[in-house]
Formats: C-alpha cells, structure tokens, sequence
C-alpha cells in the first residue's frame, strides 16, 4: 500500500530529477566503459580525433585477431584455473573448519577461532615480502599453487566466519535427530550441512572467485612466466607491449573484462547479494 | 522392545545440579509420560536417556543393559522432537528411510519398511515431498514415521504435539495411543500438558524442580495425589486450597476453615486434632443443588459458561474457589452460590510438608 | 517427599561402586577434530600468521633475501621509512582516500541509494549500472581510466578539445594525478557503498517515516531526523570498508600512475611493492608491511570498539 501511495503523490518535478539525476550518474559510469569497447573497433587516428563517437570504420580485426590469437585464451584459462581451484578448496577447507567451530564442543575452541579472525584484519600486502620468501623457500615460485594457497589461506577468516554463523543457525534439533538416527559428525557433515548449506556457499564461492579472479598483486609477485600469467597481469603485460597503441589495449581491456561483464548481468541477483551480504555478515 | 530402568540419575552443570538422583523403571511395552512445570527437568531426563546428554551421575539401563556411554544409535532408541527436526532438503521417504540407509539396509528393504510405515500413518501420498511442503500434522506425522520405521526399543517423544493448534493437537494425541496399541513399544512421553499425559499414559511420573514428585496411574494421581504438588498440578480447573485446622472426633474427623465453616473429612484420613492442614476439593467435587456431607456457600464472584458445564467461581473463607456445575444450572453473578462436598473427596494435607494425609 | 520417591524406586539403590561413562556426546569429537581442523590451521599458520610474524622479525634487518638473514640493524628500517618524503606522502595519500571516501563517496552513495528506494521504472537497471565498476578488476578499471585520462587519444584530450584548452595531461601532472586517482577509486566503489545502504534502507520501517509524515516532517527532515539516525549502523559499516578499502589500495594505482609521478600517488601498499618487492630491500619492505599491520589493527579493534560496539 505505501509504494502506491508514494507512487501516486510523485510530482512529476520529482520523477524528472530523479530520472535526470540517475541518468547523468550512470552516464558517468557508463560512458568510460562504452568508449573502451568502441576503441577497441577504432584505428589509432580515428581514436585520436573522435575518441566518443562511433568508429568511422569498424576495424574488426583489432578484435579478431587477439580472439584467434592464443595469448587472450590461455590468460583466461590461467585465471579460471586458478580462481576455480581457489573456490574448490576454501569451500571445502574453512567449511570442515566452521563445522567444527559451529559443532563440536572443544578446549580451546573460541580462542582457535579469534585465531582465524585475525586474518579477517589485514590485507595480503602487508606480508607479501615474507610469503614470498617461503613461496619461494617451499619451492612453488612460479606455479599456480604459488597464487592459490596463499589466496585460500587469506580467504579463511571470511569463509569460517560465514560458515560458522549458517551452520550456527541450524536448528540444533537436527543435529540431534541426525545424532539419533545413527550419524556421527562427519556424516552429519555430509548428509545434513553440507546440502542445507547451498546459499552460504554460493556467498563464498562467488566472493572467493571474485577475489581471485581479479587479483593482482599475488600472481605479480608469485609468477614470472609470461605463459602462466593470469589476465590481470597479461593485460599489464600487453599494454606494456603496445604502449600507445591504444585500439589494441583498448580491444583487449574490453575482451577481458567481457565474462565478467556477462556473468555479472546474468547471475547479477546472486553476485550482488552475494558480494553485499559477504560484506556485511563477516 | 525393551524395558528402561533409571537408577539414581544426576545431571549438574558445573556445580549446579538440575536432576536430584531419580529413579524410575518403565516396563516393556508402557507408555510413561514424564509430567512438569516448565524447568522440572522432564526434557533433561529424556535426553539423558536417549543419549544426547551426558549423565552426570547414576546408571540408565535399557533391556537390562547400562547404556550411559552408548550413542543414542547404539541404544537404539528413536526420537520424535518438538520441532520435528525433519531434514528440509530431503523427501518425506528419505527422511523415514535416513537411518536405514545410514546402517547400510539394503534399498527395497528400506522401501518396504518405509512404505510399510507410511500406510500405517497414511502418508502415502506424500513420500515424494519435501518436510516445506507438509502441513503441520502431516509433518508430525513424518517425525513418528522417521521413528517407527526403524523398529526401536524404546520411542523417546519430547513434546511433540506443542507446535500444533488444538484441534489438531486432540487429533495427533489419539493417533499416538492408536500407533502405541499398534506396535507396541515401550514409550516415553514428556509434555506440560496434563491432560496430553493423562489420555495417552499408562503410568505418569510427575517432576518438580528435578526430583520425582509422584508416580501412578492417571487415576491413582487424580484420586490420590502424594503431596500439594501432585494435587495442584494435575486435574483441570486446578483443585482449591483452603486452610484450615482439624477439628471433631476420632471417627468424624472434620476441619475449620478461618472463618469457622466446618468441613466434614473421610475418616480414613490420617489427622490428629488442631493439626495444620490444608484442605484440596477439586471443583467437580463442589455439587451444587445436591446433598452432601457438607455445605458451604459463597458469594458468587464469576461466571463462565463453557457450554456443556459452567465454572462458578465463588467466595469462601475469604479465598476463590472454582466449582463446575452444568450448564443448565442457573448460576449468577453476585447471588449467594451452595455447593455440598461428600466428606470422602475432600483431600487433607499437612501445611508444612505438603503430603497427603 | 521420602514416601513419593520410595514409589519410584524399581530396585534396591544399586551399591555405591562409581563407574565413570565415557559421555555419548564426546564420542566420535576425536576424528572430526584430527580431520576437519588440520587443513585450515596448516594454511592460515603458514601462509598468514607466520609470515606476519615474520615480516616483524625480518624488519629490524638488512637484508636482500638471500641466504639467512644476519645484518641486525635494531629499527633503523622504520627511521628510514619516517623519514622517507615517498612513504610520508603515502601517508598523506591513504588518509586523503579515507577523507574523500567520507566527504564525498558515502553521501554520493547514501543519495543515490534514497533515490533508488523509489518505486520507479529502470530502478534495477541503474541498480546495476551503478554496481558494475565494483566487479570490474581493479586493474581493468585502471587502465581504462588511463585511458580516460589520456592527453592524446584519451576523453579528456577530447573534452579539452571541445572548450578549446590546452589539454591537461591530468596523470602527469604531479598536483592533479592524486585527485585523478580518487576520481577513479570513487568511480570504482561507490557502487559497493550504495547496495550497502540499499539493503540499510530496506530495513527501516515504512510506518516509521509514516509517523513522522504524520508528525508532521517535511522530506528534509524525515531524511534528517528519522532515515539517517537509523542508517546508522550502515554508515559506520560503510566508514569501516571505506577505510579498510583505502589501507591496502594497490591494483588501482599500478595502471594508473604506478605511484608517479615522482611518488605523488603511493599508497602504502604501492610503496611496499616500489621499495621493497622490486628492489628486494626485505627489511625495509616488512617494516612498511608492519607498519601497515598496525594500522590496521589499531583501526580495526578502536573502531569496532567506538562505533560498533552496538551493532
């Protein structure tokens, strides 16, 4: 009922501000991403003079070629791998955590996880020198798994949290009709939380991936083989490359950015929820 | 099948214990009800004995076996909880079949005893539904199905009828003492509710403040309460209290109430002469327009017809007392009420230690 | 009560002989424990708190990173670092980040919020367009503003060309490029920022604001006196990320400015990586790491203790 009422008393001095105002943000927004993808169809000239408009002629191949090219595919599988596999294990590792934080009653079991919460405070930066140094002691210097522990170790403190605070919420009932029906923990684990905790995953899952997929500090430091790069660091590396030419950064920057993009506007309930509610429950 | 046996059981958290060393013995195939106020430590008690708590002190023994380090699994007991605590992501079949399947019976065996299970408690049209699909009952009757489908020694119930509206509340009730006549099962009851303990219990163990108050049959605790306790909290409307000192003779004991009315008591009670005592008459027992071993009357303060029978709440010796008359009985507000007592219901209890006389 | 309980008893209280029972309930804790726990603590011990610890020893060294560590130089790390102009205008530039997000990205975010509350067409369509920077990769987002920026083919090089200015060469230039960077650090966030208060605003009840209507409240002061106090624990939520956000900024500086020009632009993180990583100095590194490590904490443990305490 309020929403209508509200509706109906709109002035239509409000609804132009409204509108006007939002539209002139999201222009802002907007225009620099547009522009990006329309450089990428531009020649370096038309770039020059005409920088907002439309390409005086549509040069494709500034997108093909980095498309059949093979450099573009292998950064995104590099990225893939390493986000996916990231996910795959700070799932899997700070679930089995959180459960026994949310479940099972030991010595020491709040102090254990203020331990976690630590890393909830600061950022990976502030000991890359010395991760470097055992990355490198530990013999994983320029491997993928140089980048995923280090990102799974430092994405603990959210996941546990989260995890702990959802299976918290069960209803601890269930816990006890599991325990009668003959399960111990682990098949508790398995059979009970693990699939009444669908939503808390996909909140991990997708801050994790998020995270990962766009890092960049880790993999510069960890990684120095071209062909391992993911696409935060190639991108760096091709702009470094063609310098000014800016049609080709431009057409890469946006064909990078173009699974993010998409995924985003397909699942885009899911990712904002996902990375708000992320935010706000840890 | 098996009998349960609890052998001066204690529960303390830290140093504050909540269950006084009880002892109980439930026979193979009984129904007991575990009654209480809320806090009495009935729920504590039963999940001593289904093993999802720890016993702090003394022996549960089920079929004959001490069971205090066994998992309820082990015990093989089953559980039907206050929330029902069915798993939300799986079926209705899954979840009676969950803990066959955990001990690894093989699948049309598990179907069978499922389906089995379902035609006894006509569910079988709901097996392929989730627990957020059910109605409140129907839920309640998957919880009974999870635990008969198992064929345990002992079905532990932990208020299970308290998430339900009335109706279906009396609806349930009879369909647990049809199931219970049905198989058999040695069963433990715990409810606040008397009369949920009443009409569904062989025998009822009533606990106050983790002690035993009384054991006994529904009518041996209606007709013969140990103490005040057992009196007060059993029989609805409450039985009335009024003090009183003894008074008469040996063969017509009788008693005074503080503003000198004499009230005739049985003479099998056990009272000595200017003893302080307590006088329990339980509203059915106040017959209005009928004879009686005594009369009293009152003021008549309230009046509230329930249909078939109206309580009458009058004044006398200074207390409020409930009477129930039927419904045709013309009652009102303000008018001098009379009611007679036969000298046999009237209930004498010492005022100090509260026990029957 | 003596008569009651003697009822109740089936047998003979058993003799006084005391077995302690292993509890059910314990049962089975052993395993999980031994399985569950071991992977996260093995992780997070060697990939977050040893290496913070670490970064504290290895500060108070000289040290290139190879071979064990052995010239203890005490704090000398930490009075070069104070006494370098780059990590003081790091300094500068993270509080600077903090000022801006407080000044101008929160209102930014808390305006655009209220206005979305509206029940209008295309609300989830600037919804998204307004959250869109925020999953963009740092980096992208970067070099696409360096682009933007961009004297010769950039936009700005054609706005400029449209007024008929000399082109500003905004990035280059050492007193502009630190509010280009904010520019874009906005740009990039305030999406994040308004769902924050999007989902604040969710939660304050409607028949609220309609008491205070009644009450008699003009729009200004339904905002001022009922919204805002009850978005609250949103602001301080906001402040919190606003700040934390800004102490380890990083992607967004490399295609931007790579802390130039003339260290204009470092944050902490920047300088970290400038003077530390690149040039292998793991002691004057770890102690910026340090540095940073107590900020955070302090901020982290005074802030929640000051304005969250209730939330």
């Amino acid at each position: 009922m309020t929403d209508t009422t509200t509706e109906v008393r709109m002035t239509a001095g409000t609804r132009v501000y409204l509108y006007v105002s939002l539209s002139l943000v999201a222009a802002l927004v907007l225009v620099p991403l547009l522009t990006t993808a329309l450089g990428g169809f531009k020649s370096l000239g038309d770039l020059r003079i005409n920088p907002f408009g439309l390409p005086s002629g549509w040069i494709w191949s500034n997108y093909t070629d980095i498309l059949f090219g093979e450099r573009y595919w292998r950064q995104m599988t590099n990225s893939l791998f390493i986000a996916v596999m990231t996910v795959f294990l700070t799932v899997v590792v700070s679930a089995m955590a959180a459960f026994t934080f949310a479940h099972v009653k030991f010595f020491g079991s709040g102090q254990l996880m203020n331990y976690f919460l630590v890393g909830l405070m600061f950022p990976v930066a502030t000991a890359i020198l010395p991760l470097f140094i055992r990355i490198r002691d530990l013999g994983l210097l320029d491997s993928y798994w140089g980048v995923i522990l280090p990102q799974v170790a430092f994405g603990l403190g959210m996941s546990i949290l989260l995890f702990r605070n959802y299976f918290r919420n069960l209803p601890d009932e269930l816990f006890q009709a599991a325990f009668v029906d003959g399960c111990g923990y682990i098949r508790f684990f398995w059979y009970v939380s693990l699939p009444l905790s669908r939503p808390i995953v996909a909140t991990v899952s997708i801050v994790t991936f998020v995270n990962s997929w766009n890092s960049y500090i880790l993999p510069l430091i960890m990684l120095n083989t071209e062909t391992k790069y993911p696409w935060p660091l190639g991108i760096m590396v091709y702009r470094g490359e063609f310098g000014t030419e800016w049609q080709l950064v431009l057409a890469f920057i946006t064909l990078t950015i173009l699974p993010t993009v998409i995924v985003f506007f397909l699942a885009q309930k899911h990712i904002i929820a996902g990375l708000t509610a992320g935010a706000v429950k840890s | 099948m098996a009998s349960v046996e609890l052998n001066e059981i204690r529960k303390a958290y830290g140093a504050l214990e909540v269950i006084h060393g009880v002892s109980l013995s439930v026979e193979d195939g009984e129904f007991i009800a575990l009654v209480g106020p809320s806090g009495c430590g009935k729920s504590t008690l039963l999940r001593m004995i289904a093993g999802l708590e720890e016993i702090s002190d003394g022996e549960v023994l089920i079929g004959g076996t001490v069971v205090n380090a066994l998992t309820p699994r082990e015990r093989n007991i089953a559980m039907v909880f206050q929330s029902y605590a069915l798993y939300p992501h799986m079926t209705v079949a899954q979840n009676m079949g969950f803990n066959l399947m955990l001990s690894g019976v093989a699948k049309p065996e598990i179907e069978r005893r499922v389906n089995e299970a379902a035609r006894m408690l006509a569910l079988g049209d709901l097996l392929d539904r989730k627990p957020s699909q059910l109605s409140g009952g129907q839920r309640q009757r998957v919880a009974m199905g999870r635990a008969i489908v198992r064929d345990p020694a002992v079905f532990l119930f932990d208020e299970p009828l308290s998430n339900l509206d009335a109706k279906l509340r009396v609806q349930m009730r009879t369909e647990i003492k049809t199931l219970h006549q049905k198989v058999g099962t040695t069963s433990v009851y715990v409810t606040h509710d008397q009369i949920e303990a009443m009409t569904l219990a062989d025998r009822i163990v009533v606990l106050n403040g983790g002690r035993i108050e009384q054991v006994g049959t529904p009518l041996e605790l209606y007709r013969a309460p140990a103490n005040l306790f057992v009196a007060g909290f059993i029989g609805s409307p409450a039985m009335n209290f009024l003090d009183a000192a003894v008074d008469g003779d040996e063969d017509q004991p009788a008693a005074r109430l503080v503003d000198g009315t004499t009230i005739r008591l049985g003479p099998a009670r056990k009272v000595k002469r200017g003893q302080e005592v307590k006088l329990g008459i339980r509203p059915e027992h106040l017959l209005a327009g009928a004879p009686g071993d005594t009369v009293v009357n009152g003021q008549t303060l309230v009046v509230e017809p329930t249909g078939a029978q109206t309580h009458v709440v009058f004044s006398l010796a200074g207390e409020q007392v409930t009477a129930i008359v039927d419904g045709g009985f013309p009652v009102r507000h303000g008018a001098l009420f009379e009611a007679a007592i036969a000298a046999e219901q009237v209930h004498v209890f010492d005022r100090r230690s509260g026990l029957a006389l | 009560m003596t008569d009651s309980i003697a009822m109740a008893v089936a047998r003979p209280v058993a003799s006084k002989v005391h077995v302690r029972y292993k509890s059910p309930t314990a049962r089975g804790r052993l395993p999980v424990l031994v399985l569950f726990l071991p992977p996260a603590l093995l992780l997070f011990t060697l990939f977050v708190i040893l290496p913070m610890g670490e970064a504290a020893w290895y500060s108070l060294f000289r040290w290139n990173g190879y071979g064990p560590p052995t010239e203890f130089v005490g704090l000398r790390n930490f009075t070069v670092l104070f006494n370098n102009a780059a990590f003081s205008q790091a300094l500068i530039n993270n509080g600077l980040i903090i000022v801006v997000s407080l000044l101008l990205q929160i209102p930014l975010a808390i305006w655009l919020a209220m206005m979305l509350a509206h029940k209008i067409a295309g609300v989830v369509a600037f919804r998204l367009i307004f959250f869109l920077p925020y999953v963009l990769a740092d980096v992208a987002a970067g070099l696409i503003w360096r682009f933007v920026y961009d004297g010769d083919y950039g936009l700005f090089a054609a706005i400029a060309g449209f007024f008929g200015v000399a082109t500003p060469y905004v990035l280059a230039d050492r007193d502009l490029a630190i509010y280009a960077v904010l520019a874009v650090v906005v740009w990039k966030y305030f999406g994040f920022h308004m769902m924050l208060f999007i989902a604040g605003l969710q939660a304050v009840d409607r028949s609220v604001l309609e008491a205070a209507e009644i009450d008699g409240a003009t729009g200004w002061q339904k905002f001022r006196y009922v919204t805002l106090p009850l978005l609250g624990s949103t602001v301080r939520l906001s402040v919190f990320f606003a700040i934390i956000g800004s102490l380890q900024l990083f992607d967004l500086i490399m295609p931007l400015t790579g802390g130039g020009p003339s260290n204009a632009t470092q944050t902490m993180v920047t300088f970290l990586y400038t003077y530390g990583v690149t040039r292998m100095q793991v002691g004057l590194g770890s102690a910026v790491g340090v540095v940073l490590f107590v900020i955070c904490i302090t901020l982290a443990f005074g802030y929640k203790r000051i304005f969250m305490r209730h939330d």
